[in-house]
């Protein structure tokens, strides 16, 4: 298997497409950490601007009459309560939170600009099998003495070490892009955990947000190798993955007046919204999360398994 | 024949859709052996070959190697055979090298100075760290040959295999091809549409049609003997030889007829003495296209894919 798997990575890798990919996510990452600075320059500042100290207060004050409100529902009610237990201990402890402009922040956030990966990961995997079909090399892989399930298994993993070695780049990048164009910030990271606040590690968040984004990346991932093995053809896959990765948040968005949204993967490939606290759907736990996840995954994967050890290679 | 057979068709049968593609085919084939494989387009070889080089699965029967049935121990017959289906197609976009390396992994065992040996025994070492992508037609098909052999296959299978070489590649081809059966007891089995091909580098030929196989013959089996003859004038020339027993075929300006060598003089003679003047009388042998034809009545397109 590991001799499979260093075959898949050595054509990967001798396609020049691959190498495009890798150096235009840290040129475009860097890009847009350069363009996002030189914005800011830009702008106007207004003198008097506001101590942290005052807008905190200003926050807190916008988040008590809120709660006020006795027709909030129980989800907003409890974020609200965090946030302004947030306040108040960066209040009292005197930690100012982190710039927008500052290093730390921007690292932080960056996990947003992970798409780009998502788009690349699925070019890889939506033509990682079409390709031998294509170029006809098909014949020739699977007349050799190795099961065809093997062949399958070699290629879905290196799509995904694909698409984490993009994930990786990304990070690095964004790093690269942050030392360069950006003051180094605040890096406590305050969490609201079991009833008090608590400090958590800065890399540790950075660490866990790529992570989390790295599981949506996984599903478009196999999606697109599903749709590629199935059909042969790269460019429905890329092409389907990609409409998806646009339009499945809106569908989600548009039914979550209903029961079934919940139910769409959709509502599931961002899981970073456990950590920013931004549900997509409100009342979505982790456990259900991971369950939809997982049955999603398994029928992307057997249908990709079935397809191809059934198909008969003609011409 | 008395050896065991390296390969065994049972009862192979492959239907797509509602048309039987190959309907019932028993076929064996023996070590050191050279089987050509022929029918007219459409009449199931490349479909046959497919379900032996483990692309297709039959619709039932089975293809069995030294006693191993493909669908059940396909690591093991598969390791056994060495394949070129058509067109060898590599990955172009790396050295040929690097191709023969990929194929290697798919294998256990093969070092790198197999790899060599290889490289050197289809004469590719000037070449072979350039990118496929600069290789001639000739030169994919010797690099096709090179990862068909890395694992020292005891069954080759090879599907129109000297499309593309040119005159000389074709002769080492067939040179080589003769030499691994010879020596090493490799069991070849060759389809190709290059009827003088199979005549000169088969020791067998299994003929198909529409999904049958029709014929398996020995080349190296005794013909009768023919001989054309040619003598004017014409109508005396046949009157005599209707005379002498002699039942004649008209081929061109001749006769085509059935005689044991040992009487051609007498036949010679006698016909000087009846004052015919002898043009030519030599032997005839059928081509093997012309057997082929006969067999397959003309070599139309198989029925079943009429429409």
């Amino acid at each position: 298997m590991l001799n499979l798997i260093r075959n898949e990575w050595m054509k990967l890798w001798h396609k020049k497409a691959t190498w495009i990919m890798a150096g235009l996510i840290v040129l475009i990452l860097i890009g847009v950490s350069g363009i996002t600075k030189w914005a800011d320059s830009n702008m106007q500042q207004p003198g008097n601007q506001p101590s942290w100290e005052q807008s905190l207060a200003e926050s807190k004050a916008i988040y008590t009459t809120q709660l006020a409100d006795p027709n909030i529902d129980e989800d907003t009610k409890k974020q609200m309560e965090e946030e302004i237990a947030i306040i108040d201990y960066r209040l009292d402890e005197n930690q100012a939170p982190a710039t927008g402009d500052s290093r730390a922040q921007h690292i932080l956030d960056s996990h947003v600009l992970l798409s780009m990966a998502i788009l690349f990961a699925v070019i890889a995997a939506g033509s990682i099998v079409s390709a031998e079909f294509s170029q006809g090399t098909i014949k020739m892989l699977l007349s050799r003495p190795v099961k065809r399930w093997k062949i399958l298994t070699s290629k879905y993993i290196t799509s995904l070490l694909y698409a984490l070695a993009l994930t990786i780049l990304a990070l690095l990048a964004t790093i690269l892009a942050g030392y360069m164009f950006y003051d180094s910030g605040s890096m406590t990271i305050l969490d609201y955990q079991n009833g008090s606040v608590v400090e958590v590690s800065y890399w540790g968040r950075v660490f866990a947000l790529y992570s989390l984004q790295f599981v949506g990346i996984v599903i478009y991932t196999t999606f697109a190798f599903m749709i590629g093995s199935v059909f042969r053809s790269s460019s429905l896959a890329i092409g389907l993955s990609i409409f998806l990765l646009f339009v499945g948040p809106n569908i989600v968005f548009f039914l979550s007046r209903y029961e079934i949204a919940k139910y769409i993967i959709f509502a599931h490939t961002d899981l970073t919204m456990f950590i920013t606290g931004q549900m997509f759907i409100p009342g979505i736990t982790w456990p259900f999360s991971v369950a939809i996840i997982s049955v999603y995954m398994l029928i992307f994967l057997v249908i990709s398994y079935l397809s191809f050890i059934k198909r008969d290679v003609k011409a | 024949m008395e050896q065991q057979p390296i390969v065994e068709l049972k009862q192979l049968s492959k239907t797509i859709g509602k048309k039987k593609i190959i309907d019932n085919l028993n076929l064996s084939l023996f070590p050191g052996q050279i089987t050509g494989f022929l029918g007219p387009n459409g009449a199931g070889k490349t479909t046959t070959i497919r379900m032996m080089a483990g692309l297709m699965k039959p619709t039932s029967g089975e293809v069995v190697v030294e006693g191993q049935t493909l669908n059940e121990h396909f690591e093991e017959t598969m390791s056994k055979v060495g394949v070129i289906v058509e067109n060898p197609e590599m990955y172009k976009y790396m050295s040929g090298w690097k191709n023969l390396v990929h194929f290697a992994r798919m294998n256990k065992t093969i070092t790198t100075e197999r790899i060599k040996e290889v490289v050197d025994q289809v004469g590719m070492q000037n070449r072979i760290h350039e990118k496929v992508s600069t290789y001639s037609l000739g030169m994919r098909q010797r690099l096709g040959l090179a990862q068909a052999l890395l694992h020292r296959p005891k069954f080759l299978i090879l599907d129109e295999p000297t499309n593309g070489l040119d005159p000389a590649g074709i002769r080492e081809f067939r040179t080589y091809l003769r030499k691994i059966a010879a020596e090493d007891g490799v069991s070849v089995f060759v389809s190709s549409h290059l009827l003088s091909e199979i005549e000169l580098m088969c020791d067998r030929i299994a003929v198909i049609q529409n999904g049958q196989l029709i014929d398996i013959r020995e080349m190296n089996q005794k013909e009768e003997a023919h001989y054309y003859i040619e003598a004017q004038p014409v109508d005396q020339t046949r009157e005599f030889l209707v005379s002498q027993g002699f039942i004649l075929e008209t081929s061109g300006a001749g006769y085509i007829t059935k005689v044991e060598q040992e009487k051609i003089p007498a036949i010679i003679q006698s016909m000087v003495a009846e004052n015919l003047q002898v043009f030519a009388v030599q032997p005839f042998r059928k081509t093997l296209e012309d057997q082929f034809l006969e067999m397959t009545g003309g070599g139309q397109i198989a029925e079943s894919h009429k429409k």
